[in-house]
């Protein structure tokens, strides 16, 4: 096995010169809690590991002009713990700390997850539902944005350069007319990998008992996180109330169809997101609890 | 490569494989067999140990990654005075059997306790939701935890966890 080389970059200057030697088969090390435990446990190491735990500045929670902006080296730890996720994005801060353990929590990074690219990955979920961009930096300098769901385009795969780093995600604050959350089946109740997930964003309008600007993310079910906007369109402009949510949770069904037609999970995953549904309609807190009348 | 490593307060200066596991080189360059390597995956936690202040699986980061923290292992629990509070606990309450996963159930636990002397019982579980008993031990290890957490301490400014359905706890 060859031996890896590793740079350790302490800062985004750095951080560049590093990109500059990077080939197809090197990788960035965020966290590390996949690429190490792949390296060690299939017996591989890239040509060129670039650590990326001494640039400090990757590392924040910021709240400008209306924007959210993380640092791809926030920790699920501290995504979870931060006032501003917490009150402008709980989805985020709740898909967090539903990530593995507290070991992992305290090291995992968002931007590690974005980049490992696993379709049950739950931050991506949630912020593809929040419609997060994705901001990068490069070998050459160059700084880039674009929409999260044009990076994650499949399983483990990424529209990323080699030479491309992400630097920051970022999307607009939800205000205190919102309500979201986020939710997941796993086999287990804690320290579970998702075998399908939702993050589930609305706007309430209490005047009105309506809900609007619906948007709904579904995670581990094909390729990448998605949004379906005709599942989303379902709900504009309806009433807070059980029959929106049995609605929402036919609909999620229907998604489901639509997005992994044929697959063999989808005699599962298109019942299990009725209940799924429900749970995440129930904790937005819009009506009273409501259950699905099932058979 | 050269690596300056404080571990249990001590400094170590090591030459390293730059792809060395932290786990390799606590157990096999320092000697500190008290972390235990069970799954190499992160689901099994006998591996924890306390990296700044916080919990981590040495299994899952590379030891260059804990370059200019400071690492605790089991090892630097007890101190001159003797055992850890901790680990007099887990000894009064028969939190051992087999005792593979002790010291990272200690380590966690050791963790939580930094960040929040006096947790609920639900936190306690959390906080050791990383580290697995085979032996199944987990009442005496939780109830080991709580008694150690009845001790007097300042209160902590840490925000309440989520559980795994969004909740504060």
């Amino acid at each position: 096995m060859p031996n890896a080389e590793l740079l350790t970059p302490g800062g985004i200057q750095e951080l560049t010169a590093a990109l500059q030697r990077a080939t197809p088969s090197s990788r960035l090390l965020a966290g590390g809690t996949d690429l190490i435990r792949s390296m060690h446990q299939d017996h591989w190491e890239p040509d060129l590991l670039i650590d990326l735990s001494g640039v400090r500045e990757l590392d924040y929670v910021t709240l400008e002009d209306g924007m959210l902006g993380v640092g791809s080296m926030t920790t699920f730890a501290e995504l979870e713990a931060d006032p501003l996720v917490r009150r402008h994005a709980r989805c985020l801060a709740e898909a967090a700390a539903q990530v593995g353990s507290a070991q992992i929590r305290n090291v995992a990074t968002v931007g590690g997850n974005i980049a490992n690219a696993s379709p049950c990955a739950d931050t991506v979920t949630a912020l593809v539902a929040l419609g997060a961009d994705v901001r990068t930096i490069d070998g050459g300098g160059a700084i880039a944005t674009r929409p999260l769901t044009e990076i994650t385009v499949g399983s483990g795969r990424t529209s990323l350069a080699p030479d491309e780093a992400i630097t920051e995600v970022s999307f607009a604050a939800l205000g205190a007319d919102h309500r979201t959350t986020f939710a997941k089946i796993g086999s287990r109740s804690t320290v579970t990998v998702a075998r399908l997930s939702m993050a589930l964003v609305v706007k309430l309008d209490v005047a009105a008992g309506t809900v609007s600007g619906v948007r709904v993310a579904l995670g581990a079910v094909g390729e990448a996180a998605f949004r379906d906007a005709r599942l989303e369109e379902l709900l504009e402009g309806r009433p807070a109330n059980a029959e929106s949510a049995r609605l929402f949770a036919e609909g999620c069904t229907d998604a489901v169809q639509r997005a992994i037609p044929g697959r063999y999970s989808l005699p599962y995953k298109q019942h299990a997101v009725v209940g799924l549904a429900y749970d995440a309609w129930n904790a937005l807190g819009l009506c009273e609890r409501c259950e699905p009348a099932w058979g | 490569m050269r690596l300056l490593l404080n571990v249990n307060g001590m400094e170590h200066e090591l030459d390293v494989r730059p792809t060395a596991r932290l786990i390799d080189v606590l157990r096999l360059q320092l000697g500190l067999t008290g972390v235990k390597e069970g799954c190499s995956e992160g689901e099994c936690g006998a591996c924890t140990v306390i990296v700044d202040d916080k919990a981590v699986d040495s299994c899952l980061v590379l030891a260059v990654q804990a370059r200019g923290k400071k690492v605790l292992t089991v090892e630097g629990l007890a101190d001159d005075d003797g055992l850890d509070l901790l680990q007099r606990m887990f000894i009064e309450h028969g939190a051992v059997q087999c005792g593979f996963c002790t010291p990272g159930m200690l380590m966690s636990a050791k963790a939580l306790l930094m960040a929040d002397p006096h947790p609920t019982e639900e936190a306690i579980r959390l906080a050791l939701a990383g580290n697995l008993c085979r032996c199944t031990g987990y009442t005496t290890i939780v109830a080991a935890v709580r008694s150690a957490s009845e001790q007097p301490a300042e209160s902590s400014s840490t925000p309440p966890a989520l559980d795994g359905a969004g909740r504060d706890v």
